[in-house]
């Protein structure tokens, strides 16, 4: 029993780093355009069977296929915004989140169409390391690994470029940031972008891990909304730390007694907290 | 805005005369299920428009459809306890669920966007407590109501019997509405939609106002999940809980225009006949077609007409009658 | 330079400014003078492209702008120091000044511009890594009017750079306002201070609830009898 919850920490952890991206994306897009992707985690799912189409129908090298299947969510990232969130921009911020989650149906079921419901996966073989008791599956390592090279990488890009700086003026306050040259409409797009980008990400990673199939994305969704309000909505630091809280918190809670129950720990934890803290864990007021 | 109160009255008054007599002129039992449906869906999007309308957006009304529908069903094949009674149990139960969340959230002074996402998740929680219940509530997978046939099962020979209880619900969901509007919470909770602390400043209980619209919605949205169960006698996380089904229940009121009191029931005949339409005309493989359809035309809808058909309808023509005048 | 011509600006249906109309020749400071409300502010933000104005038209060099964004208007050589010293307080200072200079003009000449701007602000040099958030009220307008120079702006407006600082610092702002002048640049300087902001004017107007009621040299300013009652406290 005692190795089961050690290693139920451990996964929680590796998968933390991943849903740490997901995090990252989530509240990027929020703490920028001041709007909630409801539709973040089917996002995942599409990019996962875009990887699908490119490798198995298409006879893409993985790799390749891969970095194909996050250029297309880039895309799509970019599509949201021209189609979804432009016009809603000064809309009041309900009709934001409606239009947005109106956006699962439409992905949900575009998914259902084009693949259909089976669950589909690309079988990969990857060994298992073992110290001691402990075993660990290399792909959760390698995308734990490569979550938190890539959340190096995107501090980098929002503290030592012009652009990141756009991004983060626009967030703390969008008028002045206008008023110092900076086209809001870009860095919007940009945003999106990187989102959409992440969202395919984090799908790459999935791939050797899960099989994908049309409601594949609904519970990222809220797993990532649960940890982007647990850490402060729109504070990317506390997404991070909370990642990791949600991670282990759902997978020792999960070998204790049931996924479902898992599930709705992290839930009620969200709930509490909006309640209580609603600014989050490291949120400040205002 | 006399003159469409007036157009406006005998138009229920015929709108009600036909929806009455339908059942009589239309035989095809498949249509009547159609429109009983339509009757149900209207009734629970009217009742969650209730709340809506106030700016109490819930995304988490599936929690009370759920109760509603699973209480009555596992005591009736548990227990054989005839759904006569247990309906009312389990709109008891929602009304007690929703006293509790409601205080919570208002409590915290929980709104706009924060209260959807909250409810939002309680209606996740709704739909993975019956997965994690799935030895009893039998999960995913759903669970069909015992069939006896007989009326103090509340099962009906002439299924046109649900037709006209779900037609007097939705009347009386019509009239509650009707009575809110010249209450005084209607004026109370306007100002709150205003301004919080403007509507503090008129002492108005703000607390026990929304609690009283919240455990008014919650009851007859049970009470629509309940008979929706007893209706189709099977029920499951997708249908009747969890996140889709509030999401559906409240685009319906939304396409229809939450802010009128037709509105809902225009949005559920809309949805619920295209979904049918779509589905027959293109068969079961294009179902997602039919969906995404839906989905799109509602993005259209939020983004062009953000207050619905029947809202936008209305202010256009009190804009032409305004501009005769 | 700057030809506000004839301007109409409405937040809704409220009217912030009517027919108004401001001149402004290069290397001229110009300070317009008003009470809380008049619409001061307002003015700059629609210079500035925050605001659009329903009728009339701005010209700067000769261009049209009042159809601009507010990003074109900064590159095209106009910077705005807001009220209060509006800084983006999660930014350190250094960043700060980093955005002052994101316009495609000024980036380029960022690294050999930060010396000059240290050297004229020692304050910012010292603190240059902390947030923004944590300088006290001068440090802030301080940080606030150095931003701007960083988008190497050919007109650079201030809106009310003097309001809730101490008397010393106030001093400081306006010798420093008297500086730019001399460095060549063109000034739009909105002030409550009337008397201290007309010490450092080569023309004044005076605004009153979104009209101009009053424009001419500092010297007929001190000559007006109304004014001298209710603005200059005489």
């Amino acid at each position: 029993m005692f190795e089961q919850i050690l290693m139920a920490l451990i996964n929680g952890i590796l998968l933390g780093g991943v849903l740490a991206l997901l995090a990252f994306g989530l509240n990027l897009i929020f703490g920028v355009v001041k709007i909630i992707h409801m539709a973040y985690g089917q996002f995942v799912m599409l990019g996962f069977y875009f990887i699908y189409t490119f490798h198995t129908s298409w006879h893409i090298p993985l790799l390749l296929a891969m970095a194909l299947g996050i250029a297309a969510m880039g895309l799509i990232g970019i599509l949201t915004q021209l189609l979804v969130i432009n016009p809603l921009l000064n809309a009041p911020r309900l009709n934001q989140l409606l239009a947005l989650a109106s956006l699962i149906i439409v992905v949900e079921n575009l998914a259902q169409v084009i693949w259909g419901a089976d669950y589909r996966g690309i079988p990969l073989s990857m060994p298992i390391i073992q110290f001691g008791e402990i075993f660990i599956r290399s792909s959760f390592l390698i995308a734990f690994i490569g979550a938190i090279v890539t959340l190096w990488f995107l501090y980098l890009f929002l503290n030592r470029t012009y652009l990141g700086l756009g991004i983060r003026a626009v967030a703390q306050d969008l008028e002045m940031a206008k008023g110092m040259g900076i086209n809001p409409k870009v860095i919007y797009y940009i945003t999106l972008m990187t989102g959409g980008a992440l969202s395919g990400l984090v799908a790459a990673f999935f791939v050797p891990i899960y099989t994908v199939h049309p409601h594949f994305g609904a519970s990222f969704t809220l797993m990532a909304f649960v940890i982007v309000v647990f850490g402060g909505m729109g504070n990317l630091m506390g997404g991070f730390i909370s990642a990791f809280i949600i991670g282990i918190v759902t997978s020792v809670t999960a070998v204790l007694s049931s996924k479902e129950v898992a599930d709705i720990v992290a839930l009620l934890m969200f709930i509490g907290m909006m309640m209580v803290r609603p600014e989050g864990l490291l949120g400040t007021e205002s | 805005m006399q003159a469409i109160n007036k157009y406006g009255f005998y138009g229920q008054i015929i709108l009600l005369v036909v929806l009455v007599m339908l059942p009589f002129i239309i035989t095809s039992s498949y249509l009547n299920h159609i429109m009983t449906l339509i009757l149900l869906w209207s009734f629970v999007a009217t009742a969650w428009a209730y709340m809506a309308r106030f700016g109490m957006v819930s995304l988490g009304h599936g929690i009370f459809l759920g109760i509603g529908a699973y209480f009555p069903t596992m005591m009736f094949n548990y227990w054989s306890f005839t759904p006569w009674i247990g309906i009312w149990v389990g709109v008891a139960i929602a009304v007690a669920t929703a006293a509790v969340l409601g205080y919570a959230c208002f409590r915290f002074g929980l709104l706009g966007d924060y209260f959807a996402l909250v409810t939002l998740a309680v209606a996740e929680v709704s739909a993975l407590t019956i997965m994690a219940f799935r030895e009893t509530t039998g999960g995913s997978l759903g669970y069909t109501l015992r069939a006896t046939g007989k009326i103090s099962d509340m099962q009906f020979s002439d299924k046109r019997v649900y037709y006209f209880i779900a037609l007097i619900l939705l009347i009386g969901a019509v009239y509650i509405w009707r009575r809110i509007d010249r209450s005084p919470i209607r004026l109370a909770l306007t100002a709150i939609e205003e301004s919080e602390i403007a509507a503090a400043s008129l002492g108005v209980s703000v607390i026990r106002y929304k609690m009283m619209i919240t455990l008014l919605s919650a009851g007859l949205t049970a009470l629509g999940g309940a008979l929706y169960a007893q209706y189709v006698t099977y029920v499951s996380p997708d249908t009747i809980a969890g996140v889709g089904v509030s999401l559906s229940v409240c685009f319906k009121a939304i396409l229809g225009g939450m802010f009128t009191v037709l509105g809902p029931f225009v949005g559920s005949t809309i949805i619920v006949a295209l979904e049918e339409y779509v589905r027959i005309s293109m068969g079961a493989s294009f179902l997602g077609l039919s969906q995404i359809i839906f989905g799109i035309s509602l993005l259209i809808m939020i983004i062009f007409l953000p207050k619905g058909i029947m809202g936008s309808m209305s202010l256009a023509i009190s804009r032409k009658l305004n501009r005769i005048d | 330079m700057l030809n506000v011509h004839d301007i109409n600006v409405f937040y809704d249906e409220f009217q912030a400014l009517e027919s108004v109309t401001v001149k402004i020749e290069k290397g001229q400071t110009v300070i317009v003078v008003g009470p809380n409300g008049a619409g001061k502010s307002t003015l700059l933000r629609t210079i500035a492209g925050l605001q659009k104005p329903r009728r009339g038209s701005i010209e700067f060099e000769g261009h049209r702008i009042d159809r601009m964004e507010a990003h074109q208007i900064v590159e095209g050589g106009i910077s705005l120091v807001p009220e209060g010293g509006r800084v983006f307080p999660h930014l350190t200072v250094m960043d700060n000044l980093k955005v002052g200079s994101y316009n495609k003009g000024a980036r380029p000449i960022a690294k050999q511009r930060l010396p000059q701007i240290f050297q004229l602000f020692p304050v910012l040099a010292d603190r240059r890594n902390q947030r923004a958030g944590s300088l006290s009220g001068g440090e802030r307008q301080m940080l606030a009017i150095a931003r701007s120079l960083m988008a190497q702006p050919r007109l650079i407006m201030l809106d009310e750079p003097s309001l809730g600082l101490a008397p010393l610092v106030v001093n400081m702002v306006f010798e420093f306002i008297k500086s730019m002048k001399q460095e060549g640049y063109t000034v739009l300087l909105v002030e409550q201070n009337a008397n201290k902001a007309l010490k450092v004017a080569d023309y004044a107007y005076l605004i009153e609830s979104g009209k101009m009621v009053f424009e001419g040299k500092s010297e007929d300013f001190d000559k007006n009898p109304y004014i001298k009652t209710a603005y200059l406290g005489l």
